[in-house]
C-alpha cells in the first residue's frame, strides 16, 4: 500500500546575505532506495567531502565548518553563483556558514516524486519561508551528508522518512485501515515542538483519506437520491402494471372462484408465476447491469422484485375475493356512512404515515446533512439510518402527491358543476367523466412522482454541471491565470502588458497571491491565502466574470492613517471585519492589517486575506506579482503566448478535468439517465393507466352512443377523463420537483463535487422542465386519438355485451 | 295497431366467428311491430335476443336483411345517422342501468336532452315530468349509488324516455333487481307504452314479465318460433 520510503535530510533555514530579495537557503539530503534522485552534473561534480579521515575534531569556536552541495540550473541562476563560490549565509542567530558550490545539476527526471519532497531543489520557491521571501535548497550528498552535520548545530539537522501511498492500492476497505492507522501513529508521536531525538509522526493523509471517503460518501448518498427516486417511480408503475393485469383476469379469477377455488390456492397459484417472471426479470437486469459495471449491488433490485412478485398475487386474490363476497350496497344509511368513514380512515392512515416518514427525513436530512449521514454508515452501503434522510425527496413528492390526489377530486367536481350550468354537452361528459375517475390515486401518484423526481434529477444534474462551471471560475479566478515562476516574477508586470495588448483579451489583473501566508492577530496564527493585488483592477475583473462580485474592495483604495485595510474571509469565522492583524516581516518590524470587510473567495481558498498593493507598498512592502489573471475569449491563447517560465492555467481545462472526473462524470451520468428514465417510467404510467381505464371508459362511452353521442365527440369525452391527472402531473410535478430541489439540495452537499465554497442554489432549467410537461400532454394527446381510432373497431354491441 | 308498423324487421341474418367455429346468431329474423306496443322478446340464454336488439337498434350490422324503424331504413344509415336515430327515434334500457355515477338522478335523465340541445327550461320541465312519471321526484338530486337497484333501473327509463323515442328497447331490464322489483319495473314499462304511445320491445326470459306484454315474440337458436310470433301471451295462472 505504500512506496518505498524516502529519506529527507534538511539543515535549518539559513538567510542569504547578499542580494536585494529577501531570500533563504537550506541544504537537503533525498534518499530513496538508498540514493538520491538521479542527476546530470552539467558543471562542477557532485558534493564530496570536506575531510576523508574517518575521524574528525571540530575546533570550538573555531570557523564554520565548510559543507559541499550541488545547485540546480535555476537556484544557481537565481543567486548568479557557480561551481566553487561560497553561498553569502547566515542562521537564525547571525553566524556565517561556510557552504561551498561543488556543481551544477540537472535532474534527470523532475517528475521523481523525491523531488516534491524539496521542490526548492529544482528552482527557486516564492512564499516559502514568508511573504516575498524565495526558498533556494543546495543538494547534498551521501558523502557531504556528514559535513552538513558538523555544519549545523546539535539537533538542527532534521531527519524524515516519506512513505507515500499507492494510489492503485488505496480502495475503500483499505483506506479506512491506512486512516486509523495513520492516526494512532500521530497519537503516539513526540511532539513536533520537541528538539529532542524522540520519533515523530507527521502526516496529513488520514485527512486527505477522511476528506476523499467523505466526498465518496456524499457522492453516493447522492446518487442514492436519485436511485431511490427512480424505484419509488417504478414500483409504483409495477403496482400500476399489477392491477391492470388483474382487471384483464378478473373474469377468469372470479369465474375460477365461483367454481369453488380456494383463495389460498389461487395465490399460490398467481404467486408461483409472478415470483418466476420477476426473478427472471431481475435475473437478466441484474446480468445486464453486472456487465456494464461489475460490482453492482443488487440489493437495489430488491423492492422492485418483491413488488412485482407481491403485488400481482395481492390484486388477484383481492379481486376474487370480491367475485365471491356478498357485499351489497347496505340499505341502511348509517351503515352506508360507516363503510365510507371506515374507507377514509385507513386511507387518511396511509397519508399521515407517509407525511411523518417525509417531516422526519427532511428534519434528519436537515439536521444532520446528508454527508454526516452518510459517513455515519462509513461502509458505503446503505443503513436504515441512512434511508431515511436520503429518501427525503421521493417521501416530498410522495406527500406533495397525495396533497393533489386529494385536490383531483375537488377540482373535477368544481369543474363538473361548472361544465352542468354551460349548454354543452360534452363538457358536462367530460367532466363526469373526470369526476368519476378523479378518486384514482394511483395513475396520478405515478405521473406526479414521476414528473416530479424527473424535474428534481434535472435540476440536480443542471445543478451540478453550472456548480462545476463556477467552481472552474472560483478555481482560476478568470479565463486564465499564469502562475508565473520566482525567477520570472520581476518580468511579471510587462507580462501583464503584453497579455493585454493581445487579441482577444478583456481584463488582465496581476497580483501576488501566497499560500498559507503568515498572519498573526493578538493570539492566534493564521494561515490564510495573501493576494496582494490593485484592488480596482480586481474588482472591475470580479465585475466582467461569474465571480461573485466584492463591493468591499472599494474599501482598500481609501486607507486611512496607521494601519492597511484589508479584507478577510475565513471558514471558521475567525477572521472577520474589525479584526487587527499584523503580517511579519523578515527583519522589519510587521505590518498592521485592519479588516475592513469580507474578501471574496479566491481561487476557492477558505482563508484570504487581500490587501491593496499600493497600499502595502505604501506601508513598506512591494508586491512581488506571481499572478496573472486574465479574462476575454482570446485569454487562453494569450497567456499560452506569454513566453515566460509559468504555469498556465485555462478555465476550460480545469472545467474539462472535472467534468470527466470519475466521481462528478458518474453523478451527473446518473442523474441525467435518471430523468430520462423517470421521464420513461411516468409515460408507461400514463399508458398503463390508460389502459387500465380503458374497458370501463369505452363502457360508458358506448353507453353515451346509445344516447346519440356522436363517434367524432367520444374522444373529447374520453380526454376529459385521461387529461386531468396528466395536466395536473406536467403543470404540478415539474414544480414539486422545484420547491423540493430547493430544499433538499442544500444539505446534498454538492460543493464538494462542484469546488466551489459554498452549496449551489438550485438551478432551475426552465426548458428541461416544460420538455417533462409537454412529453407528457403530448403523450396524452396521443394515447385518446390512438384509443379512440382503436376502439373504433370495436361494435358497440361487443362492448355493451362485454360490460354486462 | 293498425297502418304502417313502428319497427319492420327482414330476414336478418347475422352470424359470429369465434376462431375456427361461425355462430350464427340470427338465422333470417322477420316480424313486425305495431306504433305503441309492447311487445316481449323472450328466448334462453343465447338464442339470440340481445344480438336481435342490438340490430334493431343500430348498435350492430346485420349481415344480411333490412331493418325499417319509423320507415327508415337503418341497414343504409351512416355512423352520423345511426346516432341522429339513437338521439331521436331509439333509446335503450339495459340490464346494468348504465347511469353516470357523479350526475344526479335528474342529470342522468337529462343527459339525452343535453344531447339534443334541448333548451335548459325545457330541460328541467322535461326530466321533473320523467322523474314524476316514474316515481322518483322526490329523489332527483340523488346519485346512483345513493338509489337502489330498482330506482336506478328507473332512472334508467326515464333516461330513455327523456328524448321522446318512438322505440324503447330493454335487454333484461329485470336481470339485477329482485322479482318483485322487476315486476314493478316491467308495470312501469308497460303504463309507459300507454301512456307516452311509445313502442316498447322487451327482451327477457322470465315468463312473468311476460304477462304484462301485448305481444310475444320467441326466438330459439336465431329463428323465431313462428308459432308463437305474433300470437298474445296467455298469462300463466300465478301471473298478476
Amino acid at each position: 500500500m505504500l512506496l518505498s520510503p524516502i529519506a529527507v535530510a534538511s539543515g535549518p533555514i539559513l538567510t542569504v546575505t547578499e542580494g536585494n530579495a529577501p531570500r533563504t537557503f537550506q541544504f537537503t539530503y533525498l534518499a530513496g532506495d538508498g540514493r538520491g534522485p538521479d542527476v546530470t552534473w552539467i558543471a562542477g561534480s557532485a558534493p564530496g567531502p570536506t575531510v576523508t579521515d574517518e575521524y574528525v575534531v571540530t575546533p570550538y569556536q573555531g570557523p564554520p565548518w565548510p559543507v559541499q552541495v550541488g545547485l540546480s540550473e535555476a537556484d544557481a541562476t537565481e543567486l548568479h553563483l557557480g561551481p566553487g563560490d561560497r553561498i553569502p549565509v547566515k542562521d537564525g542567530h547571525g553566524r556565517k556558514k561556510d557552504v561551498r558550490i561543488s556543481g551544477i545539476y540537472r535532474p534527470a527526471d523532475s517528475a521523481d516524486p523525491a523531488w516534491r519532497l524539496a521542490p526548492a531543489l529544482l528552482h527557486p520557491v516564492p512564499g516559502a519561508d514568508g511573504v516575498g521571501i524565495t526558498r533556494i535548497a543546495g543538494l547534498l550528498s551521501r558523502e557531504s551528508l556528514p559535513d552538513a552535520r558538523l555544519a549545523v548545530g546539535e539537533n538542527e539537522l532534521r531527519r524524515t522518512v516519506h512513505f507515500a501511498p499507492v494510489p492503485d492500492a488505496l480502495t475503500w476497505d483499505t483506506t479506512a485501515t491506512l486512516a486509523s492507522q495513520v492516526v494512532k501513529l500521530k497519537a503516539a508521536s513526540g511532539s513536533s515542538a520537541a528538539r529532542d531525538e524522540s520519533l515523530k509522526w507527521e502526516s496529513r493523509l488520514d485527512v486527505i483519506l477522511r476528506e476523499v471517503r467523505g466526498r465518496i460518501s456524499a457522492v453516493s448518498a447522492q446518487a442514492a437520491v436519485l436511485l431511490i427516486g427512480v424505484l419509488t417511480v417504478t414500483v409504483l408503475v409495477l403496482l400500476l402494471a399489477a392491477g391492470l393485469l388483474v382487471r384483464r383476469r378478473t373474469p377468469a379469477l372470479s369465474a375460477a372462484r365461483q367454481r369453488g377455488a380456494a383463495l389460498p390456492d389461487l395465490g399460490a397459484e398467481l404467486t408461483i408465476e409472478s415470483t418466476v417472471v420477476s426473478l427472471a426479470a431481475a435475473a437478466v437486469g441484474l446480468a445486464l447491469a453486472r456487465a456494464a459495471a461489475p460490482g453492482v449491488s443488487w440489493a437495489w433490485a430488491v423492492p422492485a422484485v418483491l413488488a412485482g412478485g407481491v403485488a400481482g398475487p395481492a390484486f388477484g386474490i383481492l379481486a376474487a375475493a370480491r367475485a365471491s363476497r356478498d357485499r351489497r350496497q347496505p340499505a341502511n344509511a348509517a351503515a352506508r356512512r360507516w363503510i365510507r368513514a371506515t374507507g377514509q380512515l385507513r386511507r387518511a392512515a396511509v397519508e399521515v404515515a407517509v407525511l411523518i416518514a417525509a417531516v422526519a427525513a427532511f428534519v434528519t436530512l436537515h439536521q444532520g446533512g446528508l454527508l454526516s449521514v452518510a459517513s455515519d454508515g462509513d461502509t458505503g452501503e446503505l443503513t436504515g439510518d441512512t434511508i431515511l434522510p436520503i429518501s427525503a425527496p421521493a417521501l416530498g413528492v410522495l406527500v406533495g402527491a397525495l396533497v393533489l390526489i386529494r385536490l383531483l377530486p375537488l377540482g373535477a367536481r368544481f369543474a363538473l358543476r361548472q361544465a352542468l350550468r354551460s349548454r354543452r354537452p360534452l363538457a358536462v361528459f367530460g367532466a363526469a367523466r373526470a369526476a368519476a375517475t378523479a378518486g384514482r390515486a394511483l395513475p396520478l401518484l405515478v405521473l406526479v412522482s414521476a414528473t416530479a423526481l424527473a424535474s428534481f434529477a434535472f435540476i440536480l444534474g443542471t445543478t451540478v454541471s453550472r456548480g462545476l462551471a463556477d467552481g472552474a471560475w472560483s478555481s482560476v479566478g478568470a479565463d486564465a491565470r499564469l502562475d508565473v515562476g520566482a525567477e520570472a516574477g520581476a518580468a511579471t508586470p510587462a507580462v501583464a502588458e503584453r497579455i493585454a495588448a493581445a487579441p482577444g483579451v478583456g481584463q488582465v489583473v496581476v497580483a501576488q497571491v501566497t499560500d498559507s501566508a503568515r498572519v498573526f492577530s493578538e493570539s492566534t496564527l493564521f494561515t490564510p491565502r495573501l493576494v496582494v493585488v490593485d484592488a480596482a483592477a480586481f474588482q472591475r475583473l470580479l465585475a466582467t466574470t461569474p465571480l461573485p462580485d466584492a463591493p468591499d474592495l472599494a474599501r482598500l483604495r481609501t486607507p486611512g492613517p496607521g494601519d492597511v485595510p484589508a479584507l478577510v474571509r475565513s471558514s471558521d469565522g475567525e477572521l472577520r471585519a474589525g479584526t487587527r492583524l499584523q503580517l511579519p516581516r523578515d527583519d522589519a518590524p510587521a505590518i498592521r492589517l485592519t479588516a475592513v470587510g469580507t474578501a471574496p473567495s479566491v481561487g476557492g481558498a477558505g482563508d484570504v486575506v487581500i490587501v491593496d498593493a499600493a497600499a502595502l507598498a505604501s506601508a513598506g512592502l512591494p508586491a512581488v506579482p506571481n499572478t496573472v489573471w486574465v479574462t476575454g475569449p482570446g485569454a487562453a491563447r494569450a497567456v499560452s503566448n506569454s513566453g515566460v517560465a509559468a504555469d498556465v492555467v485555462l478555465r476550460a481545462d480545469v472545467l474539462r478535468a472535472q467534468r470527466v472526473a470519475p466521481l462528478t462524470a458518474g453523478l451527473l451520468r446518473l442523474a441525467w439517465t435518471a430523468a430520462a428514465m423517470l421521464l420513461a417510467l411516468g409515460l408507461l404510467g400514463l399508458t398503463l393507466a390508460a389502459a387500465a381505464g380503458a374497458a370501463e371508459r369505452w363502457q360508458t362511452l358506448t353507453r353515451l352512443r346509445t344516447l346519440g353521442l356522436r363517434h367524432r365527440d367520444v374522444r373529447w369525452v374520453a380526454a376529459g377523463e385521461v387529461l386531468p391527472p396528466v395536466v395536473v402531473a406536467a403543470v404540478c410535478g415539474p414544480l414539486l420537483g422545484a420547491l423540493l430541489a430547493r430544499l433538499t439540495l442544500g444539505p446534498l452537499d454538492l460543493r464538494l463535487l462542484t469546488g466551489q465554497a459554498a452549496d449551489p442554489g438550485a438551478v432551475l432549467p426552465w426548458w428541461l422542465l416544460a420538455l417533462v410537461s409537454v412529453a407528457l400532454l403530448v403523450a396524452a394527446a396521443t394515447v385518446v386519438p390512438v384509443e379512440s381510432a382503436l376502439r373504433r373497431r370495436d361494435r358497440l354491441s361487443e362492448v355493451l355485451r362485454a360490460g354486462e | 295497431m293498425s297502418g304502417e308498423p313502428l319497427l319492420r324487421v327482414r330476414d336478418v341474418h347475422r352470424s359470429f366467428r369465434t376462431g375456427p367455429t361461425v355462430v350464427h346468431a340470427l338465422r333470417g329474423v322477420s316480424f313486425d311491430v305495431a306504433a305503441g306496443s309492447m311487445v316481449a322478446l323472450v328466448g334462453r340464454s343465447g338464442s339470440g335476443k340481445t344480438t336481435l336488439l342490438n340490430v334493431i337498434g343500430g348498435l350492430d350490422r346485420p349481415d344480411a336483411g333490412t331493418v325499417h324503424v319509423d320507415g327508415a331504413d337503418i341497414s343504409a344509415l351512416d355512423e352520423d345517422g345511426l346516432s341522429r336515430l339513437r338521439r331521436e327515434k331509439v333509446s335503450y334500457v339495459f340490464q346494468s342501468f348504465g347511469l353516470i355515477p357523479v350526475l344526479s338522478a335528474a342529470e342522468n335523465v337529462a343527459a339525452p336532452l343535453r344531447l339534443a340541445r334541448a333548451a335548459p327550461a325545457e330541460r328541467e320541465r322535461r326530466v321533473e315530468l320523467l322523474l314524476d312519471l316514474v316515481g322518483l321526484a322526490d329523489h332527483a338530486r340523488q346519485r346512483p349509488t345513493e338509489l337502489s337497484g330498482g330506482q336506478q333501473q328507473r332512472v334508467a327509463i326515464a333516461r330513455a324516455l327523456a328524448a321522446s323515442p318512438r322505440l324503447l328497447l330493454a335487454d333484461e331490464p329485470t336481470g339485477q333487481l329482485d322479482a318483485e322489483t322487476g315486476l314493478s319495473v316491467m308495470a312501469l314499462l308497460r303504463g309507459i307504452a300507454e301512456s307516452e304511445g311509445v313502442t316498447v320491445l322487451v327482451s327477457t326470459h322470465d315468463a312473468v314479465m311476460m304477462a304484462l306484454a301485448d305481444r310475444v315474440i320467441r326466438i330459439h337458436d336465431g329463428h323465431l318460433d313462428e308459432q308463437a310470433t305474433g300470437q298474445p301471451y296467455a298469462p300463466v295462472p300465478d301471473a298478476r
